[in-house]
């Protein structure tokens, strides 16, 4: 199945890479899914050009639950901050976390898979049992209990890495609990992966096994990898925005998920003030564009679905 | 036999996660359980109590075995922001409005999202199809308490058609045919957005395994043997497409007593999500732990059925 990915020459290398792209972009899906992506990945790296600072309720500018205008386009929350800044700095936290969790839980994923399916025996039923725990419990249920305890015991003051504790809590909370769907993909291309003929020759001249494993089978992984990397993504940021909803994200790093929060308790829905809930259309476009982008890359990787439109 | 095993193996890491779990909070449990009356009570008191509740006694194995046969017998301590009531009563009073929820969601969203989804895969790239995939793909990415959310503000603050929030209009006698109804109509919108959400995932399942039925070697020689397209749909191809949607929904009614919560948050609906909520502000870790508990044992239990339900309905797996 990973034929595409087995080591090129370095102009067959750049001809195969070029051939992949077109394949991938040639999906109308992978194509709308990108230039969102770019559109938000702007807005996540420079808010403050785009929108200034963010806003607080001490350097608000507007009234409060104000219907857009043409100062503020997206209107004014209930303590009358500009809902345009508040989205656009929504976009790198939002961003940041899934990203973040999403890179913990395919380092986690990737190594317990190819441990397990290398050393087989009884490394491989030992953490496939861990894998089934963490496969069976959604993310979302594990975070639910794990982030309020965790948070409890660092505290929310200070920050780690530049962030706000509760946001780096909900980082390595999301990365540990969604790496299961990764672990088995790649525990069973390993399996397949390890008796090709490449492997044996690199252990005839005198590879150890952590060589073979990082030099050998893993950039093969990389296509299995990458496809369902944008759907962990896509899931990372289903987990924020609802454990933010439910009050355990922080107001002073606000994600889309807590910008929800915030206008939920403000009554915002009931008031009709349906400008203050636009941090959800981020969430639906950006996690769309991820599940295209990673249904996009699967059909191109796998020929099998390449049959079916 | 060995699934049945497996799923004791995962129900039990769930008990021993919630015993590591509230361990870990800093502070004596001794302490925290005694909250505001700490600073009254004496230090020979203290070390009492903590002999009383066994907490001089090792963690492991004593401690955990003690936890674990008592969550086993139904007892799931005490709660700290309701007076000390029990938790699992806590959580029964609560479970028939989630039931209601999320039982009316799957009546709906199951023969909606699975017929539509079979259709779209039996006549991809038709009409149906283009709309009903772009349909549920965004469904399936939005966060459903966010529909919840448009929904109040179109369908109860703009129109005015039907609450948004909570069970029962106030002063409502309850027992009649009159409140009846109005539950009912208090149901509507929490319903619909759970259902929604499921309508997306169902089409998406649906729709991928009759995509990969109709490519199937039988299908052509089916189609060899002269029939017609219905009885190719009905003898060949729809059971075999139903295969992995029954295993979803299945699956699915362990999944959405959790992914009702948030919607249940933004309804304050009166069950086990409204619960959470309370319990997450209140800092309230016993009534959490214990609706964990529930969620990791409704998730197990409806893999256990999904498993058993794929190997009756599968001959390959039967054998």
């Amino acid at each position: 199945m990973s034929e595409g990915t087995v080591r090129y020459p370095p102009r067959g290398r750049a001809r195969a890479i070029k051939s992949f792209l077109r394949q991938f972009l040639g999906r109308g899906g992978a194509q709308a899914g990108v230039l969102c992506l770019v559109f938000f990945l702007v807005l996540a790296a420079v808010p403050n050009i785009l929108v200034g600072p963010l806003q607080t309720a001490i350097n608000a500018t507007g009234d409060f639950l104000a219907p857009p205008s043409s100062q503020h386009l997206l209107g004014t929350d209930d303590v009358g901050r500009d809902v345009l800044n508040l989205v656009v700095h929504g976009a790198r936290i939002s961003l940041t976390i899934a990203v973040l969790a999403t890179v913990i839980s395919l380092v986690f994923g990737t190594t317990v898979g190819i441990s397990a399916g290398y050393y087989g025996g009884r490394v491989d039923v030992w953490l496939m049992r861990l894998t089934d725990f963490f496969f069976v419990m959604p993310s979302f249920v594990l975070a639910l209990v794990i982030t309020p305890v965790i948070l409890e015991v660092w505290g929310r003051g200070g920050d780690i890495f530049g962030f706000r504790p509760s946001l780096f809590v909900i980082i390595v909370v999301i990365g540990m609990t969604s790496w299961a769907f990764v672990a088995r993909i790649v525990r069973s291309q390993t399996l397949s992966l390890k008796e090709r003929t490449f492997v044996d020759r690199a252990r005839v001249v005198g590879s150890s096994n952590i060589v073979i494993m990082v030099k050998h089978i893993l950039p093969n992984l990389v296509p299995q990898i990458t496809a369902n990397g944008a759907l962990v993504v896509a899931g990372a940021i289903y987990v924020e925005t609802s454990l933010s909803f439910l009050g355990l994200g922080d107001p002073l790093q606000p994600s889309w998920g807590t910008l929800l929060a915030l206008a939920q308790r403000a009554g915002a829905a009931s008031a009709g003030a349906w400008w203050d809930l636009s941090p959800g259309v981020c969430v639906l476009t950006v996690s769309l564009s991820f599940v295209l982008i990673g249904n996009a890359l699967d059909d191109t990787f796998n020929p099998r679905r390449r049959v079916i439109p | 036999m060995r699934i049945v095993i497996r799923a004791i193996v995962t129900l039990l890491m769930v008990g021993v996660l919630n015993f590591v779990l509230f361990r870990i909070i800093p502070g004596d449990p001794a302490k925290l359980l005694l909250g505001g009356a700490r600073s009254s009570v004496t230090a020979e008191q203290m070390q009492a109590l903590r002999q009383n509740w066994g907490l001089d006694r090792p963690l492991f194995p004593d401690q955990v075995i003690d936890y674990l046969s008592a969550t086993i017998q139904g007892n799931l301590g005490y709660s700290f922001k309701f007076r000390g009531r029990h938790v699992a009563d806590l959580i029964l009073e609560r479970l028939p409005a989630t039931i209601a929820l999320v039982g009316l969601a799957q009546l709906i969203a199951i023969p909606w999202g699975v017929m539509l989804g079979l259709y779209a895969g039996w006549r991809r790239g038709g009409a149906v199809d283009h709309i009903a995939t772009a349909t549920s793909l965004a469904l399936y990415s939005t966060p459903s308490f966010w529909l919840g959310m448009l929904l109040v503000v179109v369908f109860s603050t703009a129109l005015g058609w039907f609450p948004g929030y909570g069970a029962y209009s106030p002063g409502a006698i309850t027992g009649s045919l009159g409140s009846f109804l109005d539950y009912l109509l208090h149901l509507t919108l929490p319903v619909t957005a759970v259902a929604l959400g499921l309508i997306g995932q169902y089409v998406v399942v649906a729709r991928a395994a009759m995509s990969d039925v109709v490519t199937e070697d039988y299908m052509v020689t089916a189609r060899a043997k002269g029939l017609t397209n219905r009885q190719m749909l009905m003898r060949h191809a729809f059971r075999n497409a139903m295969l992995p949607v029954v295993t979803l929904i299945a699956l699915n009614l362990g999944y959405v007593v959790a992914g009702a919560i948030t919607i249940e948050a933004v309804f304050a609906w009166p069950g086990i999500g409204g619960l959470t909520v309370e319990a997450l502000n209140a800092r309230d870790y016993p009534v959490l732990q214990g609706i964990f508990l529930l969620l990791g044992a409704s998730i197990v239990v409806a893999n256990l059925v999904a498993d058993l339900a794929y190997g009756f309905l599968d001959p390959r797996v039967r054998q």
